[in-house]
Parts: C-alpha cells; structure tokens; sequence
C-alpha cells in the first residue's frame, strides 16, 4: 500500500502542495481529478521521485521513505508513465524495456548484453500488456500507442506495484482508450494500484474505484465513481456551480462559402478531403487519431505540400506556401501543439500576441506602446490571467497560454480560423472561456473549423461536423438528430453501413484533380 | 511567522539568483575593471588613457565580429567562417587596390590612391557579403546544421585567401591612404579646451566603428522587427514557422549580417597592418567571438541574448588579457586562463533553468 500523509510542496511563486493526504490500496485504480495547477503533477512527481516534499511523509507498506531520485521511487515499486513518452526512439523495443537492467551474459564479468534473452522476456512482457509488438523493432516505428504499452512494459519489467499514468488517453484514440481500459483492470485485478490522472472526466468515472480531487493543492474530498456524476465531480474541482458549458447556438447565417476545400491529398495520410465553412459558421473535423486531421488543415495552410485538390478563399483560388501566406489572404491555423508550436514560452504576453502581425506595428521598428495596447486588449477581451506583461509566458497556465496563442492570429485580423484542439489539456473554467470564445468569433463573422477529438465538444459547438476516415471524408453531419457521438463514432470507425442507420450524407462530388501546370503557376515568391 | 521568514529567505535567494543570472557579466565587468583601476600596483598605468584606449582599439575587430556572432546565436546559428571571412575580405580588398594602382602600359595610374582603396573597401565588403550568403543558403536551402556549414566556410575561406596570397603575405600598394584609415583617429576634444600642457582626447576610426556597430546590433536586435523575429527563430523554429514568420529568410539576414561584420572587421586589421597575412589574420577569430558572446549571457541555444553583454564578454577578455600581460604571464598560459573563465561565466549564468 502507498501512502502519503501531509504533503506539502512550494515553489518560488506558488504553494502547489499544502497539506495533502491521500492512500493508495493494492489493486485499486484511484483517480485523481483538478483543474491545472491544482497540484496533481507535482504529487505525483513527488511519488515518483523527481520532485522532494518540503513537507510530509510518504509510506510504502506503512514504512516511511524518502525518494530521492526516480531510481530509490522505482525500488520502491513505484513507476510513473509521462504525458510525453520517455523512451530512446532509436532504440529496440526490448532495448528500451530493459534499459539500464540489461540482462547479461556470465562471459568479461557480465559486460555483454544477453540480447536473446532479453528479447525473449520482453515478448512475454508485451504478451502481457496485450500488444503483439517485435520487440526488435526501433521504438520510433512505433504508433503512440504502442510506444504506450511499451512503457507500460517496462514498468512491469521493473516490477512495479504502483503504476502513476499520467493523461494516458490524451493522444490516444477511442477504440485504444478501450484496450488501454482492460488492461488497467487486469494489472488492476492482479495487484498493481493504479493511480490515474485525466482530465477526461466520463473516462475517470468510467475505470476508477475511487477518485480524489485536488483543488489549490488541497484535497478537496475522495469520492467513489457511483456517488457522482460527471457534472458533480467537475463542480468539486472548479469549486463552483457550473452552469451551461456551451453557449447557445445561433444558427449560420447564409452566405457565400468562406473557405472551400475540394478534394486535397497530402502526404502521409490527407487522400480526399473536401469541405466548405462559410462566414459565421462553426464546423467541425472529427475522426480517430491518423484519419488525417491536423494533416489536412496543415496541407491547406501550406505547411504541407499539396499534390491534389484544389482550395479557394472567398471563391479565389490559392495556393499557400507558408502560414505567412495564408495569413496574407486571412486565413489562420491554431496548432494542436500549444507549446511545441502555437507559443513562444520564453517569449512575454506582448511578444506573443504581435508576433505574426508584427508589421501592423511598424515596417523596421514595431511602436512598443501600441504593442503594449493591443496585448492589453487581448488580454481583457479573452480574459487572459497574466499577471506580469513583460515576463515570459512559461509560468502560465496551460488555457491562458493557449488563449494568448489565439490572441496571437487574432491579432492578424483573419476572416477564416482553424482551431486545432483547442481546448486539450487545459481545464474546465478555460474551456469553457474557450467555447465562448469561438462562438464569439463565429457571430463576428469569422468561418471557424474546430479540430478535436472530443466529441461532445464538437457536438456542442458545432454547425456541421465533417467525419474523416483513413485520410477521407466518411460523412458529414448536421442538425440536431445527427450530431451524436453515436452517429461520429460510426463514421470515424467505419461501421457506418450499420442499417440502424441512413447511409451517410454523399461527399460532395470532387472535381477531377487540377493538371500540375495549374498549381506550379500559383507558386508564391 | 516561521513560514513568513522562510518564504522571505528563498526570495531573497532566489532574487540574488535572477540578479547574477542576468546581470553577473556586468557584476564581472565592473570588479575586474574597479580591481585594475585602483586595488591593483599596475592600477596607474592601467587606468591611463593611452592604455585603455589601446585596450578598446586592439579588441575592436573582435568586438565587431562578435556583435555579428551574438546575431546569429540567438537565431540558433553558429558561424565559424568569421576568421576566414575575415583574411578573404582583407586580401580581396588588397589585390582590388594593387590593382588599380598598377600603372598600365603608359605607365600612368588610372586611378587616384583613395579611390582605389574605396573601390578596395567595396570589394572587400562584397565578399563578405557573398561569404554570408554562402553560408545563409546552405543553412536554410541546403538544410544543412549551422556547425557543418560553417566548418566547410572555415577550411575553404582560408584556403582561397591562402590560394590567392601564395599561401604568404599581401602587401598594400597603398602608401598612405589605407594605413591612415587603419590608425587614424579623431579629436574628440581639442587640447585647447583642457588647457596649457593637457593632450587632445582622441579616438581611433576603429573605436568610433565598433562603438556605432554595437549601437545598431543592440538596437536592432532589442527594437526591431527583425529582432524579433530572429529571437522567434531561435527560440523555437516549429513555433516562428507557424507563426508566420519567414524563417529562411530571417536565418538567412543573420548569416549575411555576421559575414558583413567579419568582412568589416577584416579591413580594419588589414588596414592597420597594410598588409594581409594569408594564414594569420583572424584566425581563432571565431572561438574568441563565440566566447564573448557566451560570456555576455548569450544563450548557446538561441532565443535568448544581448549586444550590450557581448560587448562587455569582449571587454573581460582584453582586461584579462591586459593583466596577464601586466602580470608577466607567459603567453602559452593566457588560453587556460580564457578557458577558465568561459567555463566560470557558463556556470554562473546557467542558472535554475539547467
């Protein structure tokens, strides 16, 4: 049994842990819910070893130890699977499993790799974690969820008892959300406690035994998944009532498309997407992680060559290079990924927002005030918390980052915008502020394509939601009594011959592939 | 209250972190400075004039390439041509001059001695300019890794100013014209103002160069669009990319920027030597701007930097120099001293985030 009594964890600007007590019982998956920056992270970075408590105790069996490096938690039987995976892409599978406790060979006082061995025991390993993965392919070959399941492995290899996962499902799709699900139960059933950590409230409720939620780095009460429905558990860690999480919907107006996307192919995974948004309407993209997606909105953005299709802006037909040109024609792409891509973090509030306008403020030398003006501004209309104008924006919270990234092409004045998952790993109290938003743009008369893998937000928002499939449209969905998850799902996994159901809404008929001549003309310089 | 004082004490730790992270290279400057100024027993020949001007004057080729270098770092670069930019723009300048001094077959020279070295300087800042070039394309339209491009600048730059020089000296056929430019200098307060028996204040060419360089670089790089924009780059491309900045072209700035630099810096040490030595001007050049520019704060990874401590990264390294030389420190030792020092302002300004 893990257990931790009076936890207490302060950094320079925050207390992120003020007296936490909390147990973990053999073979029980306990989740453990808050809002960002509520303390989860650091919890569990405490039980793994990588942060010490200033404060409290942690025991394991009731004995009292301290952690000083992941290695004296991993002793203990303690092994945390990241957010973003921790594994050496150019090394084997089984090389990754059995990274650092190599079996070896009697022969030059063990200094040989026993590889056969190793591979032997790591294929029984991903026996069973249910993954029939060669453990001699190189990790990078991997999908992100067999890269999972070999860190999953790899604890086991370690023979963990205590297994932190930590946002396991966030790059995951619904058909390997479900399989990650029995695996839990099985690790579960056999002994090992399962600490859960998510922001996906209908999957805490869904696998956990009991579920604890931290608000300011207390806890606020440990709950059992019958007692509370989701809309409870998210009151407890907003601290409120929440009322609607969507805002009305207004219907589109009729216009003229915005943005016509007709028959684009792009490498590796765009074969046949079309799709049209007009001005004031919010449509969104769904489907399974790999249908194409992010890749399609990247191939219209032009940051992937386009080889078929053709795209037209207000009924011009162009031919991005760069989001400098698409930005150009006001057209403009919120990334998926907030940190990697959407934001400077060591870049302040200012910076940030004029980044990609920074001309509007001056040809050679930007006008610092009027910077500092239209930040302010942005700052006030999303209700960005950023306490400090001039400091880098790292030590903001995940939403306030990622409306700071919106603030940015906002900024550029566009009259289409692609938001790609907008709201992932950022709380409640931002999503909603998000949703809000969005609506917002759409009413100004903004063409909005939101990208996002969950459904009930797509549902909630959206005008029309666009299916995609394997890098194809499946269908298109509109109205009340189509948007369903149901109705989604079918589409996206393929089981939409289903006589439960009508067949799915004709794509629009694509024209025949432009010649090649056509689009090598429209080369920008 | 217990929980009040503690809080208080890691601030003012933390507070005293921040300040030597951020500003420890002035911190360095001034002691070092104050110490040779007025502890030190060489402090009188130190802090007279003549010497720190020497100090300045000597260091200001090197202050000048650095400058360039702090660009490019901060893009996410690295250029390690500099030196040879720097021999190939000075024996590119001597050979245009000689050139046009040669008397043509009725041995009448075409060209008046100043024109010939403006037409020197042009050519000499041209091939800084293509040096640049050279370099910014194989970075962004080749894809190749900064390091690697440069290294092939590095070896083939020196090899064509040893090609064309006969791997010797080059001599300027200029009497007079280029070797003023080199050691001239201008009154900046006539003698007569200070009075009976006082000397002029005067500053070299060379000092008045560097000084407006390092204005422009610090201005460009703190006010500027393109400041900006080089600083988006080398804080995190994907990110500059996506947000509609032309990073090619914006990397590409930073390289023809430093070339420029070096070929600037190039003719000033040709001049003041009016002559070229094929294998020995600006050589190591780059491993003295790279550690000027580290040592004013610039981060090796790009994205975060500044001219100002660039300049004083310089400024250290002459002090130093100037002890060791005071000092009677044998010349083989001066480069462990360097080392350690590097090493010592890398450690310091590292700070929380490593």
């Amino acid at each position: 049994m893990l257990e931790v009594r009076g936890i207490e964890k302060s950094f320079p600007a925050t207390k992120a842990l003020d007296g936490v007590s909390l147990r973990f019982g053999k073979g029980e998956v306990h989740g453990l819910v808050g809002e960002n920056g509520a303390g989860k992270s650091t919890l569990m970075k405490i039980l793994a070893g990588i942060y010490l408590p200033d404060a409290g105790t942690i025991l394991v069996d009731d004995k009292p130890r301290v952690f000083r490096s992941v290695s004296e938690a991993g002793a203990c039987g303690i092994a945390m699977i990241h957010q973003e995976l921790n594994l050496v892409g150019a090394l084997s599978v089984a090389e990754n499993i059995f990274l650092g406790r190599e079996p070896r060979r009697p022969l030059w006082s063990g200094r040989l790799v026993d590889r056969r061995l190793m591979e032997r025991n790591a294929a029984s390993l991903l026996v069973n974690v249910g993954a029939g993965i060669d453990p001699t392919r190189l990790v990078e070959s991997l999908s992100v969820a067999e890269q999972q399941l070999v860190e999953i492995a790899k604890a086991l290899a370690s023979n963990a008892r205590f297994l932190i996962m930590d946002e396991p499902t966030a790059v995951l799709s619904e058909r390997e959300t479900r399989s990650l699900f029995s695996l839990i139960r099985r690790l579960a059933a056999n002994g090992v406690a399962i600490v859960y950590i998510s922001h996906l409230l209908p999957e805490v409720l869904a696998i956990c035994k009991r579920i604890s939620i931290l608000r300011d780095g207390r806890l606020v009460e440990t709950v059992s998944p019958q007692d509370v429905s989701e809309r409870k558990l998210a009151e407890l860690m907003v601290g409120r009532e929440l009322t609607h999480v969507f805002p009305e919907k207004r219907p589109a107006p009729d216009a003229a498309p915005a943005l016509e996307v007709q028959g684009i192919a792009a490498a590796p995974n765009v074969l046949d997407v079309s799709f049209s948004v007009r001005p004031g309407e919010i449509i969104g993209l769904a489907g399974l992680v790999g249908s194409g997606r992010t890749e399609a909105a990247e191939a219209i953005i032009g940051l992937r060559r386009r080889v078929r299709g053709t795209v037209r802006v207000f009924n011009t037909l162009v031919d991005f290079r760069s989001p400098r040109d698409a930005l150009a024609a006001r057209v403009a792409y919120v990334s998926e990924d907030r940190k990697g891509r959407g934001v400077h973090l060591d870049m302040n509030c200012i910076e940030n927002t004029t980044l990609a306008h920074l001309s509007a403020y001056g040809a050679v030398f930007p006008s610092r005030s009027r910077e500092r003006r239209a930040a302010r501004g942005w700052i006030e209309r999303l209700a960005i918390r950023c306490p400090d104008l001039l400091a880098p924006i790292r030590t903001l919270s995940g939403g306030n980052q990622q409306k700071l990234a919106v603030a940015k092409w906002l900024d550029g004045k566009p009259s289409i915008i692609i938001l790609d998952e907008p709201t992932r790993g950022i709380d409640l109290g931002a999503k909603r502020e998000m949703y809000r938003l969005i609506v917002d743009l759409a009413e100004a008369g903004l063409a909005c394509v939101v990208i996002s893998s969950e459904l009930p937000e797509l549902i909630g928002l959206c005008h029309r939601i666009v299916v995609l499939r394997q890098g194809r449209v499946a269908g298109e969905l509109a109205g009340a009594d189509e948007l369903t998850e149901q109705r989604i799902m079918y589409l996206s996994a393929g089981v939409d011959r289903s006589p439960r159901f009508p067949p799915p809404t004709p794509t629009p008929p694509t024209s025949p592939p432009p010649s090649s001549n056509e689009s090598q003309q429209r080369k920008s310089a | 209250m217990m929980v009040a004082a503690e809080t208080l004490a890691v601030s003012h730790a933390h507070r005293v972190a921040t300040f030597l992270e951020r500003h420890g290279v002035l911190v360095a400057f001034a002691a070092l400075f104050l110490w040779n100024a007025v502890v030190a027993d060489t402090a009188e020949i130190f802090r007279n004039p003549e010497n720190l001007r020497n100090i300045i004057n000597q260091n200001a080729t090197t202050g000048i390439v650095a400058i360039g270098m702090t660009l490019v770092i901060v893009a996410g670069g690295i250029d390690l041509s500099v030196g040879s930019i720097m021999a190939l723009a000075g024996a590119v300048a001597l050979l245009t001059v000689n050139y046009l001094l040669t008397a043509g077959e009725d041995g009448v020279v075409a060209w008046s001695e100043a024109f010939a070295v403006m037409a020197g300087v042009g050519t000499g800042l041209a091939t800084g300019l293509a040096c640049g070039l050279m370099n910014g394309f194989l970075v962004t339209v080749g894809r190749l890794p900064a390091f690697i491009a440069t290294l092939g600048g590095l070896s083939a730059y020196r090899s064509i100013t040893l090609a064309l020089a006969d791997g010797g000296e080059i001599r300027s056929a200029s009497a007079s014209v280029l070797s003023a430019m080199g050691r001239g200098s201008v009154t900046l307060v006539p003698a007569s103002v200070l009075g009976p028996e006082a000397r002029p204040i005067t500053v070299t060419w060379n000092i008045l160069l560097f000084i407006a360089i390092a204005i422009i670089g610090h201005i460009l790089l703190t006010r500027s669009r393109f400041g900006r924009h080089v600083i988006a780059v080398g804080g995190n491309e994907t990110a500059a990319r996506y947000s509609a900045i032309a990073v090619n072209r914006v990397r590409l700035a930073t390289f023809v920027i430093v070339g420029l630099c070096s070929a600037i810096a190039g003719l000033m040490a040709t001049a003041r030597m009016n002559s070229v030595s094929s294998s020995q001007l600006g050589s190591f050049m780059e491993l003295d701007a790279i550690a000027a520019v580290v040592i004013g704060g610039t981060s090796m990874a790009g994205g975060r930097g500044r001219v100002w401590g660039t300049v004083l990264g310089v400024m250290i390294l002459a002090i130093i120099n100037n002890m060791l030389v005071f000092a009677e420190v044998s010349p083989y030792w001066h480069g462990s001293v360097k080392g350690v020092i590097i090493i010592l302002a890398v450690l310091i300004q590292r700070g929380r985030r490593a």
